[in-house]
């Protein structure tokens, strides 16, 4: 059995619990919980015939890497950035924080998930903006926790990747 | 001109050079001598093996009186020749071990004996006694199973789980619990425990070689020893003596020395430390108030050995007290009419 270390980054209120939640027990609560430091979750998956267990750190959205305790991402082997598609600040933030953290942590693979896919009503962030970062090689995949959508194919396109270094 | 100052100069150094082979041979002649004869010893592996022999068996037992990292180091090899010995010829290691199976045996069968009647003389007491009519109300009236509230009562201290986590990830690499405990998610609880350190270490600014050393709820206590690459997490009830604490140390320091390979290449497979469980397990003890009033050291504890009674049974004992409560009462009631 082999065992890896995400985290979940991003900003405030972006869905990061809601999309652990939905990963892990595939349930979606309608009441916010606000991240208070760190949670953790664990998901054992079925990957390439082999188990591997992924060690979720949900770390509390700030606004910038700095106000994110830098300790918390010791050791990681992934990590997934979440932007919300209803304001377009919390992708411009998780682009800084993947610049500061891709300095520290070099090589280390991460997805971006453009969550909210289900407020269409309310969407902000440009869809080519999103196809423009998909075009620069981000991993890039539109999720609703409310829904699912995609939530399941994101988590293991982050782990093949972590297990194909 | 040029051609013959150049040849003048050229012989001047021929001759400097040879003057100064001379000096030098004069001066570091019996150095020379002395390297020469040390780079010989240390090329011939037949001298090197003759020198190594004289200072061999010493230093084993300097090594030996220092640490258990030698016995360590050995262990594989000898296992391993052990092995071969028994696939080779059986009837040697048979006929070697055979003075001692039969002592052994009767050792065993009698300890199982001995911890059988202590078992037992303990159950009456506890059951027949005031106390333990005492301890199946408070049992009874808290919902606590009775087997944990005599534990309650009678425990000095209990070593409930072992955490060894991987210090860099947090990731749980073996993780050990006594029998009846009632255990969370090891994966999750060592990330949490791996958090909350790097959170403490964040937030008052900690210096490098500070860490947390221990976390207190109430009745447990989790005392975390710190490695270079390695953190060893006990998670204990009641008051443990200080020794057990210099025991978990050398536990932590052998396994970051045996396995340093396996640390170093660490990539979050935890198989490799599979064979460190039984250094783990053996931590897991217990000490009784017992054991103290009877003078057993409490820095030589007892191994957990005990299954969870029943609750149907706890029942049935507890309706057995409410019936001869009754029939005591009744009886008395009786006796008073009969007076009256």
């Amino acid at each position: 059995m082999i065992q890896k270390k995400i985290c979940m980054l991003g900003s405030f209120a972006v869905g990061k619990t809601s999309l652990v939640r939905r990963f892990v027990e595939n349930i979606f609560s309608e009441k916010y919980l606000t991240t208070i430091g760190v949670k953790i979750d664990k998901k054992v998956m079925e990957l390439k015939n082999q188990s591997l267990t992924l060690v979720i750190w949900d770390i509390a959205g700030e606004n910038g890497f700095h106000q994110i305790h830098g300790t918390y991402l010791r050791g990681m082997s992934g990590y997934i950035l979440v932007a919300d598609k209803t304001r377009t600040a919390t992708l411009d933030n998780v682009i800084n924080i993947h610049k500061t953290v891709a300095q520290v942590f070099h090589d280390v693979p991460c997805v971006l998930l453009m969550n909210k896919m289900d407020l269409t009503g309310q969407w902000d962030v440009q869809e080519s903006a999103i196809d423009k970062l998909s075009h620069d090689g981000w991993d890039v995949f539109r999720t609703s926790a409310k829904t699912g959508q995609n939530v399941e194919e994101a988590f293991q396109r982050l782990a093949s990747r972590m297990l194909e270094k | 001109m040029d051609d013959i100052s150049a040849g003048t100069e050229g012989r001047n150094s021929v001759h400097n050079s040879d003057e100064l082979n001379s000096l030098r041979t004069l001066i570091l002649a019996p150095e020379q001598l002395e390297i020469s004869e040390l780079k010989e010893r240390m090329d011939d592996p037949k001298i090197r093996a003759e020198e190594l022999s004289r200072v061999i068996a010493e230093a084993i037992v300097i090594r030996a009186a220092v640490d258990r990292k030698l016995a360590t180091a050995l262990l594989p090899t000898i296992e391993e020749v052990i092995r071969d010995s028994v696939k080779r010829d059986p009837k040697f290691l048979a006929d070697s071990i055979f003075p001692i199976i039969g002592p052994a045996i009767r050792r065993s069968i009698a300890e199982s004996l001995r911890a059988m009647v202590q078992s037992m003389s303990n159950t009456l007491e506890y059951t027949f006694s005031w106390r333990g009519v005492q301890w199946r109300i408070e049992s009874f009236r808290t919902g606590r199973s009775f087997a944990e509230t005599v534990l309650m009562h009678t425990l000095v201290y209990r070593m409930e789980q072992i955490f060894l986590i991987h210090k860099e990830t947090g990731l749980v690499l073996q993780h050990v619990a006594a029998e009846s405990i009632n255990i969370k998610d090891a994966d999750m609880v060592s990330a949490m425990l791996t958090a909350i350190q790097d959170f403490v270490n964040d937030s008052f600014s900690a210096k490098e070689d500070s860490s947390l050393q221990n976390l207190d709820m109430g009745e447990l206590t989790i005392w975390i020893e710190q490695g270079p690459r390695t953190v060893l997490a006990s998670v204990i009830r009641g008051n443990p003596p200080s020794e057990l604490r210099t025991v978990l140390k050398e536990i932590l320091e052998n396994i970051e020395f045996e396995y340093n390979m396996a640390l170093e290449g660490f990539k979050g497979d935890a198989s490799p430390f599979e064979p460190c469980k039984p250094d783990l397990l053996y931590c897991l003890t217990q000490a009784k108030k017992s054991d103290i009033r009877s003078n057993k050291a409490v820095a030589a504890p007892v191994k957990i050995k005990e299954k969870k009674p029943k609750k149907g049974g706890e029942n049935v004992v507890l309706f057995i007290y409410i019936a001869a409560a009754l029939c005591i009462v009744i009886i008395i009631v009786g006796f008073i009419v009969s007076i009256l």
